[in-house]
């Protein structure tokens, strides 16, 4: 018998989202759809507002990612106030990378221990009422202690830099607000408050080898579960192609690696991408114009970063990159659950990054801020931690904003998202007649591996509930759980 | 002839110079009158009116009385008080006073104002009126909705040769102040920036400068005082063996008011001894299970969704908290009410610079919310018991109001922990 399944609201994501699957009336799913239903309207509220105020006013996008809208923002002022990622003073830019992998570190970390362990450590089809962080607390005392002390770490680096753990002021057009003291470093290499780098970077390895272990456990779970080819797209760094987190160039590769966007320099990214608009969802799909709808769609995030990317710049992350890629003989990775395992081994560069900045004594200068000559507009892209982030925002000689273009890292994964509930509807609920809350569970495990970021992705503000809905092939609701 | 005289201030004897303004006599014997017009160079403005007194039992402002011999002052009695935080409660509901990206959140007198007098929330619906913002003049800008009319520019600030710079202009609540274009270009950039520092609020700002001081380095971020949270539900009875129920809900929010909720770090596994969530973004379940205790509401109502899912709340728990400048406020995404909202969804889909050549679609779906023509706060669509201002709230200031309701104690939050931005 036809029906609509609903999941509503999609929990253990930021944001709202809902899943419509449509089942016809021999149970064969013809349909299914991941709806966003958060609308802010950013792009407009944001013009007539001096430009200075974009990348503190911006940064409420998100809670979790703030710091990588006023990132993003802050390197489209700079652009504005005459100063290119480059002309920066090297103590502004190192500043701010600490930052930005101190964001990364925890946002991660959040992700997984707090939003997608339950899945792994009870499994898709648990008891939804432990299947949480508080459960997790309560059968993994001590790893969720370690998520939880791995977070603070970053989010103290966060405040140490903004001055607040969440929407703090780091950046100044040109530069960054204020330097590092050396006592203020100390904290965080001295294990006395809270456990140092060096215990950071031990319990990154400690927990790659957790996932490497569920790995060879559950192989073809991992291997296989919402895997599907796309398109990849991030930053590399502009002189070999390593990762890069803060300013690179843009790549974008297909499904058996061949190039499709060529190390493009991130002024230049308006020539390339199109946002289209669907009627049931306030989320854009972006994709690359010459490639056109049906191709042009690309992941982002982790695991798109580690297959874009010829290496690691620091030696442990690079070595876990080696085995990452070994899993896939060196071909490019489209298994949707490895994106857990390639966010690890980001934790662990974030870890080591912080680590060498913290000891670098340029965080102490008081060159921190450069002048140029204004101009009209300015792009900043940079890599968010759910994937590649572009801000561009037009200026008038009156310092107004008058335009203001937001493609959010999530939104590329939008048609991503959308094929993995289409997965997860035939392969799970695909002809069975009784649809139970696991299997539910599970659509929403294949979401997220992506760790969406839904209110950023529509510049709404706002939760989308996820309902999974269950029509049948005339279109008819039969089944619906909402929750609300 | 002897000038000196005594006269009585809350109860305390004070001795003053005959003619002295009241202010001034009250703050050398320590007894702060809150003011936000008042500048002690001029001739008392009386526009704000926070200054309000009792002498000699009629009600003034302070800022327009001269001491005289044997005045009875009272300055800090409950009725007065209560009066003062309901000005500052009218004022962050007319204007636009978004704290977090001001300029001058931090130094600004008012904010400083509303957290000495523990000012939550505004009970008066916002107004969300749309002023000129001028951005003509050579150095300074004028935001117009975050102007409070104190008249302090108009007054004091003069170019070298004597010429105001500043002056009100139409009537009533139409009044702005406005700048004229002429004779502010002869003021130099010192003279620019003292008008932006004589400013009690972030009303005008000169031209490029983005700099405040970082975070507890400003003006008002350390105070010696502490904000009480004012309990009235009664003490909750919990059954030996449960816990208390806790449900969390991000309406129109960024989910930053749920971070910080996390941001306790290791204590979070301390209050999970006591406290269970129930529905809530962090766990899996969709429909509340339970009647809750307490209900955490971050995000104000931006759609039909959001109305539904803040009645659901209300009637599921027992208390309702709006945490977050966005419930309490409005915040951010309330930033849209100045703008049709026709205009924002077209801008988003049909006129943005990535938009498709001959892009016509709007979303609009059944499975869709519907959005409202304006975001709401809260407390203006169901009734909210408790409010926690901040963006976001400071996590200890979180967490020490939903321990003060469910164990019944005041937990006093320090100045540093209650911020507005």
């Amino acid at each position: 018998m036809a029906q609509k399944i609903v999941i509503d609201p999609v929990t253990r994501v930021e944001g709202h989202g809902k899943v419509t699957i449509q089942l016809d009336e021999n149970n064969r799913v013809s349909d299914a759809k991941f709806h966003i239903v958060e609308f802010r309207g950013f792009e407009r509220f944001i013009q007539g507002h001096p430009y200075w105020e974009a990348p503190v006013m911006v940064q409420r996008l998100c809670g979790i990612c703030p710091v990588s809208h006023h990132l993003a923002a802050a390197k489209a002022i700079d652009q504005i106030v005459g100063i290119n990622p480059e002309d920066l003073s090297i103590p502004a830019q190192k500043i701010r990378k600490l930052l930005h992998f101190g964001q990364v570190f925890q946002s991660h970390a959040l992700h997984f221990f707090y939003l997608a362990s339950p899945d792994l450590l009870f499994g898709a089809e648990s008891d939804p009422l432990k299947r949480n962080v508080v459960g997790v607390a309560m059968a993994f005392p001590e790893l969720a202690k370690k998520g939880i002390l791995m977070r603070k770490f970053g989010q103290e680096i966060i405040k140490l830099t903004a001055g607040k753990r969440i929407h703090g002021i780091a950046t100044t057009p040109g530069g960054v607000h204020k330097n590092i003291q050396a006592k203020e470093r100390e904290y965080f290499l001295d294990g006395k408050e809270i456990p140092n780098i060096h215990t950071m970077i031990e319990w990154s390895l400690e927990i790659i080898e957790f996932i490497k272990q569920y790995h060879l456990d559950h192989k073809d779970f991992l291997d296989s579960f919402a895997a599907y080819p796309s398109g990849h797209l991030g930053l590399v760094n502009k002189e070999n192609g390593f990762l890069e987190l803060y300013d690179g160039n843009l790549r974008a590769i297909d499904a058996e690696g061949n190039i499709t966007l060529n190390d493009i320099p991130c002024d230049d990214y308006n020539e390339y991408f199109y946002e289209n608009v669907k009627k049931w969802t306030y989320l854009k799909f972006p994709y690359l114009k010459h490639l056109g709808r049906e191709k042009g769609w690309n992941r982002v995030g982790p695991l798109a970063r580690l297959n874009v990317c010829e290496g690691i710049e620091t030696p442990y992350a690079h070595q876990e990159w080696l085995d990452f890629r070994a899993a896939t003989n060196h071909k490019t990775n489209n298994r949707t659950m490895h994106t857990h395992w390639a966010r690890l081994i980001e934790i662990l560069y974030c870890a080591e990054m912080i680590k060498s900045l913290l000891e670098d004594d340029d965080l102490l200068s008081t060159d921190l801020v450069r002048k140029g000559n204004r101009r009209k507009e300015g792009i900043g892209i940079i890599e968010a931690p759910r994937g590649t982030l572009i801000h561009h925002y037009e200026v008038d000689n009156q310092d107004r904003i008058t335009r203001c273009n937001l493609i959010v890292s999530t939104t590329h994964n939008n048609e991503p998202m959308n094929h993995a509930v289409k997965w997860v509807a035939d392969h799970v609920l695909d002809g069975k007649t009784k649809i139970t809350e696991g299997m539910k569970n599970q659509v929403e495990v294949a979401i997220r591996a992506y760790d969406p970021c839904l209110s950023c992705a529509t510049h709404a503000m706002g939760q989308m509930p996820l309902n999974i809905q269950l029509r049948d092939y005339k279109g008819q609701l039969i089944d619906e759980h909402i929750s609300s | 002839m002897n000038n000196s005289i005594n006269l009585s201030i809350d109860g305390k004897k004070v001795n003053a110079v005959k003619g002295m303004n009241l202010i001034d006599v009250a703050k050398d014997n320590g007894i702060e009158i809150p003011t936000l017009c008042y500048f002690k160079k001029l001739n008392p403005l009386a526009t704000c009116r926070i200054c309000t007194v009792s002498v000699n039992g009629r009600n003034t402002t302070g800022c327009t009385v001269k001491v005289e011999d044997n005045m009875v002052v009272n300055v800090h009695t409950p009725e007065l008080t209560a009066n003062r935080k309901a000005i500052i409660e009218m004022l962050y509901a007319e204007g636009n006073h978004f704290c977090p990206s001001c300029e001058k959140s931090g130094n600004c007198e008012m904010q400083n104002w509303g957290y000495r007098m523990g000012v939550t929330n505004t009970r008066y619906p916002h107004v969300f009126r749309n002023k000129k913002v001028d951005f003509t003049p050579h150095r300074m800008i004028m935001e117009s909705n975050r102007c409070i009319l104190c008249k302090r520019c108009v007054e004091e600030i003069k170019t070298h040769d004597g010429k105001n710079v500043f002056a009100f202009v139409k009537r009533g609540k139409n009044t702005l102040v406005q700048i004229d274009y002429k004779e502010e270009r002869k003021l130099n950039e010192n003279e620019a920036l003292h008008a932006m520092n004589i400013c009690p609020v972030g009303a005008i700002l000169v031209k490029g400068i983005a700099d405040n001081k970082p975070f507890g380095e400003r003006k008002y971020d350390f105070l010696n005082q502490q904000v009480k949270t004012s309990l009235k539900n009664k003490k909750i009875a919990l059954p030996k063996g449960e816990k208390f129920v806790v449900a969390t809900t991000s309406l129109a929010g960024c989910f930053g008011c749920h971070m910080s909720l996390l941001d306790i770090d290791t204590e979070l596994l301390d209050m999970l001894e006591i406290v269970e969530f129930n529905k809530s973004p962090l766990t899996d379940i969709k429909k509340f299970s339970k009647q809750c205790h307490i209900g955490l509401i971050e995000g104000g109502c931006a759609n039909n969704e959001n109305v539904h899912i803040l009645r659901e709340f209300r009637k599921k728990c027992d208390i309702l908290i709006s945490f977050g400048e966005c419930a309490v406020m409005g915040g951010i995404p309330a930033m849209r009410n100045f703008v049709p909202l026709q205009e924002c969804l077209e801008e988003a889909y049909l006129n943005g610079l990535t938009s498709e050549l001959g892009a016509d679609i709007i979303p609009a779906h059944k499975d869709i919310p519907k959005l409202l023509n304006k975001v709401y706060p809260c407390n203006e669509v169901v009734e909210i018991d408790y409010y926690i201002p901040g963006c976001p709230p400071n996590a200890q200031h979180i967490w020490k109001v939903v321990k003060s309701i469910l164990l019944g104690k005041e937990i006093p939050i320090a100045h540093e922990e209650f911020k507005y931005d």
